[in-house]
């Protein structure tokens, strides 16, 4: 898997953002929504794996930085699922990316950025899910340094600006949003599960679930799974 | 989506399990009772606990309160399913 790849930016808001391409001299290129948060950071390998493997087969793929993750200089604390939607429409606009999307878990809270797009999703998930998630980390951390905190205080702390959870600073209103969020009902969608999930799925997937993975890590059985799924989905 | 088919606690906290550690099902089938968790694996940080919550929370439909959260809950398997199993039968 030696797949070149293609460091492009896309403009928004004054910011050079980057999008990783791979194989984009292919007629059909997928937009690829990466998970939210840290899940981001554990999938990423994973992500990049599933690009390259669908370059061999002859489909190109973007993945865009969302503002304020990864390598992205936008104020975190400004970011919102809104202006995350604004971000991945400049995106598609500008790099010419689309009409495919595949999200991954929280990515699927922000896949409905446009209309007239087809749809695949991986383990989507719940925005009050994360939260609940990087509260409890927060709580646990704070535990550890003789701090007493609840979900309560937390939630406070972010009407009042914003809350450090897990490392990441939410500022009110994606706080408010996550809680809410849920991946929209389209109907052109593809919803994909892991095989272990007790979820509904259009098909499930072998592999594990890395985003609960203490450590990043890679997973050649899901990666591949994946990309011949996206290329069964793209070729209906 | 909630079309959750039905799943025991013991099977979802080690399928939770499985997934947090990277193990197969072969290897996290050899958990027993009295397997130690906490302070023994050391993949099962902080933020895995979190993660470990929120994912038993949604694959049996159970909510689950910071206060009823202790080590103890964490210091072998059979704490962690007698836990699971008390939640789901609420």
């Amino acid at each position: 898997m030696s797949a070149a790849l293609e460091y492009a930016h896309y403009q928004f808001e004054g910011n050079d953002e980057l999008c990783l391409k791979v194989g984009s001299h292919h007629p059909k290129t997928i937009l690829l929504i990466p998970p939210l948060f840290d899940e981001m950071n554990r999938m990423r390998r994973m992500l990049l794996d599933v690009m390259r493997l669908l370059d061999a087969k002859g489909i190109g793929s973007a993945l865009p930085d969302l503002p304020g993750t990864n390598e992205s200089l936008f104020p975190q604390e400004r970011a919102s699922l809104m202006i995350w939607r604004q971000a991945l429409f400049a995106c598609t606009s500008e790099l010419s990316v689309a009409p495919y999307v595949a999200s991954f878990r929280g990515g699927c809270l922000i896949d409905d950025f446009v209309e007239d797009v087809k749809l695949w999703r991986f383990s989507p998930v719940k925005g009050q899910m994360l939260m609940k998630t990087m509260m409890r980390t927060r709580i646990a951390s704070d535990k550890e340094a003789g701090l007493s905190t609840n979900m309560a205080q937390l939630t406070a702390e972010a009407g009042q600006g914003q809350v450090n959870l897990a490392g990441n600073n939410i500022g009110s209103a994606l706080f408010s949003q996550l809680e809410e969020a849920f991946p929209s009902p389209v109907r052109a969608v593809r919803t994909t599960q892991l095989e272990s999930s007790t979820r509904a799925a259009d098909t499930k997937l072998p592999g594990s679930a890395l985003w609960l993975r203490a450590e990043p890590d890679d997973d050649l059985l899901l990666s591949a799974a994946i990309a011949d799924d996206l290329a069964l989905w793209i070729s209906e | 989506m909630s079309e959750n088919l039905d799943l025991t606690p013991e099977a979802a906290v080690r399928a939770v399990m499985q997934d947090i550690l990277g193990l197969d099902a072969d290897q996290v089938s050899a958990f027993t009772a009295d397997t130690e968790l906490f302070g023994a694996l050391p993949e099962l940080d902080s933020m895995a606990v979190a993660g470990l919550l929120t994912e038993l929370e949604d694959r049996l439909d159970i909510m689950i309160e910071d206060d009823e959260v202790d080590g103890e809950m964490f210091e072998t398997f059979g704490n962690l399913v007698a836990f699971a199993e008390m939640k789901a039968a609420e």
